[in-house]
């Protein structure tokens, strides 16, 4: 008896769900296409997990989904209210831009989400939007998007980060005028100030290229570069290990010029600023990276001239193309 | 008649299998697995309990590296080869080097190379990785990568003021100054379809001394370009490992 009406329970609580759920509409279609990344030859190869290959249908329900409030549990802002193209998806701030972000693996100031893109973009939605699913679910438009990008009707936490994953791998900025330096077939050349600058970053002088080194300007690390004497929790927040404490992620130096103010809590309002602190204004502490190996001496010790080729070479990594990429736009306006 | 068929194949089969048991030694693989330490003491890192040769007590921070050209050889002077680099990196990568599909025979010495050889080390030489990109060495006029980046501490005597060290070692300009280590295996690696194992010695401390007692402090923190540092360290890392054979 008691079966029966538990049965029955089960039947009456199921049914309305059964009734109420929509047949997939004909015109729905699960055909993904591959979306070709292009990148220069002198960047690292991009690692994508095989379980979220890189789809047109993808990367542009991504792309929605990064200019619309929907995603914000109140809809008050989207990702872009903050990323905002303009300055490199940044804006003035600790807001962290997006910019080569594929080649990330561990997020945030502290490190506190250490894996892939879709790791971060999990939490981005999850947690920090608390994202409302019934609202995407029914959306006029994304329940049919969200089927021709993952061929699932129902939307998942898992899909929006994919899709937003796919979106942040497409944001390649590999286009200052550095790069176009380096490319033989374009015939670029660094002015002479720059070109010093570029000695005193990539050699021991300035040693810079030992955290921002590489065409990513970034090793993707955690260091404590010497901001204070007793210095944050840093990464230590995260794993607990002391010898964590007041190391935070190297942030990439392309369009360091559009990104300011500058370090994770914005203390430095201008790049000139950043580069007197690296010449002089050294902290020691338990924790400062033995990188940073003039600390004893406060820093590099740079005359007002090496400072100024520095900040010519920093410039050089602006790309202007990155803020005008028409792939990477706002697509509710066009 | 099919069962006879398959009958017959069982035979066979069996028949080769048999004649396989016969035959002559076969390949084997050998296992290199890396054991740190500090002129005999483990090895810890981020904490001042070392003392070196020039005095300093010092701390361990980071210690990151390519080692290449792995080289088994036979007394009869024939060698194997394994065309492979190794980039290792203290608390992150597997500290062992498989070393698959030996050919059979005693083997009593083994060869490799820290850092990188000639060919490898240009621009490019190796794949666009991300650690890789972090090895670079940009220096203008030089190429490659860094062969080590061993990053650490010491304090001055007296004042106890800490200061960093980076031994960086790489080429500068035609100077390669690779290391190219060989090391005798005591009673030799007999291979035989087996897998064998070796363990690899590698006492930091050497670094620091052995032929060239290293003063921090002379040398200073930037020696990327120095090549008169590069040579003490190329004779002082040709002394830091040894073998030790793990089988019975
Ligand atoms: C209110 C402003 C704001 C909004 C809106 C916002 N972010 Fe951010 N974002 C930040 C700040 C501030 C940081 C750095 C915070 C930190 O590290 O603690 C950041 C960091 C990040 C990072 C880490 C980058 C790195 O290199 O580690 C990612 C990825 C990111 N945001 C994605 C998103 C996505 C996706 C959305 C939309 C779902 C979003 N953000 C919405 C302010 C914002
Ligand atoms: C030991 C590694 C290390 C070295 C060497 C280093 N940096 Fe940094 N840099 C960092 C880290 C880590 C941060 C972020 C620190 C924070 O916000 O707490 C940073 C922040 C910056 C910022 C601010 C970025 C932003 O988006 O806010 C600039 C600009 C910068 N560094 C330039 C330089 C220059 C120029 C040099 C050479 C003179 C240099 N760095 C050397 C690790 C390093």
């Amino acid at each position: 008896m008691k079966r029966t009406i538990l049965l029955l329970g089960v039947l009456i609580w199921t049914l309305p769900y059964c009734t109420k759920e929509k047949p997939i509409d004909p015109g729905w279609e699960y055909d993904p296409t591959p979306f070709n990344l292009e990148y220069p030859d002198f960047f690292p190869i991009l690692e994508i997990p095989a379980d979220n290959p890189t789809t047109v249908q993808g990367v542009l329900l991504g792309r929605m989904l990064y200019y619309d409030p929907i995603l914000h549990k109140d809809s008050t802002e989207a990702c872009a209210s903050c990323h905002q193209q303009a300055f490199s998806f940044s804006k003035p701030g600790n807001i962290i831009p997006h910019i080569n972000l594929g080649w990330s693996g561990a997020f945030l100031w502290n490190g506190k989400i250490q894996g892939t893109l879709e790791d971060i973009m999990l939490f981005e939605s999850r947690d920090f939007f608390e994202t409302d699913l019934s609202r995407l679910q029914n959306h006029p438009d994304y329940p049919k998007r969200f089927y021709e990008a993952f061929g699932d009707k129902e939307i998942t936490y898992e899909h929006i980060a994919k899709a937003m994953a796919q979106f942040e791998r497409t944001m390649i900025s590999a286009n200052s005028k550095y790069d176009q330096y380096l490319d033989p077939d374009q015939f670029v050349f660094l002015e002479d100030e720059e070109f010093l600058g570029y000695d005193i970053f990539f050699s021991e002088k300035g040693d810079c290229f030992h955290c921002h080194g590489g065409i990513l300007f970034t090793d993707n690390r955690f260091h404590n570069n010497g901001l204070d004497a007793n210095p944050e929790p840093g990464l230590s927040e995260i794993t607990g290990d002391p010898f964590d404490v007041g190391r935070f992620k190297t942030p990439t130096l392309r369009n360091i010029e559009l990104t300011g103010p500058y370090m994770h809590d914005s203390r430095y309002e201008t790049l000139e600023e950043v580069i007197d602190f690296y010449s002089e204004g050294l902290k020691n502490s338990p924790t400062v990276d033995p990188l940073m190996k003039n600390v004893y001496k406060g820093g590099i010790q740079l005359t007002p001239q090496e400072k100024g080729y520095l900040l010519a070479f920093l410039k050089t990594l602006t790309d202007t193309t990155y803020l005008h990429n028409p792939a990477l736009e706002d697509p509710f306006h066009e | 008649m099919k069962k006879n068929y398959a009958f017959h194949i069982l035979i066979l089969s069996s028949l080769v299998l048999l004649s396989a048991c016969q035959k002559e030694a076969t390949n084997g693989n050998v296992t290199i697995f890396i054991n740190y330490n500090v002129g005999g003491q483990e090895l810890v890192t981020n904490d001042f309990r070392y003392t070196c040769a020039a005095g300093y007590t010092f701390e361990v921070t980071r210690l990151q590296y390519y080692l290449s050209n792995f080289t088994l050889r036979k007394d009869d002077g024939t060698e194997y080869f394994l065309d492979e680099v190794f980039y290792q990196e203290l608390g992150t990568t597997d500290p062992s080097i498989p070393i698959p599909d030996v050919p059979p025979g005693t083997y009593t010495s083994l060869s490799f190379v820290y850092g990188l050889d000639a060919d490898t080390n240009v621009d490019g030489g190796l794949p666009n990785t991300l650690t890789n990109i972090n090895m670079e060495w940009p220096l203008s006029g030089d190429q490659g990568y860094h062969y080590m980046k061993f990053e650490g501490k010491y304090k001055l005597p007296g004042t106890g003021e800490e200061k960093a060290f980076n031994l960086h070692t790489g080429a500068t300009g035609n100077n390669q100054n690779f290391i190219e280590i060989t090391l005798p295996i005591d009673n030799g690696l007999k291979i035989d379809g087996n897998t064998m194992q070796l363990q690899l010695n590698y006492d930091l401390n050497e670094w620091l001394q052995n032929p060239n007692t290293w003063d921090f402090e002379v040398w200073g923190p930037m020696i990327m370009a120095n090549q008169d540092a590069q040579l003490a360290l190329k004779a002082n890392g040709a002394t830091a490992f040894s073998i030790e054979p793990m089988n019975p």
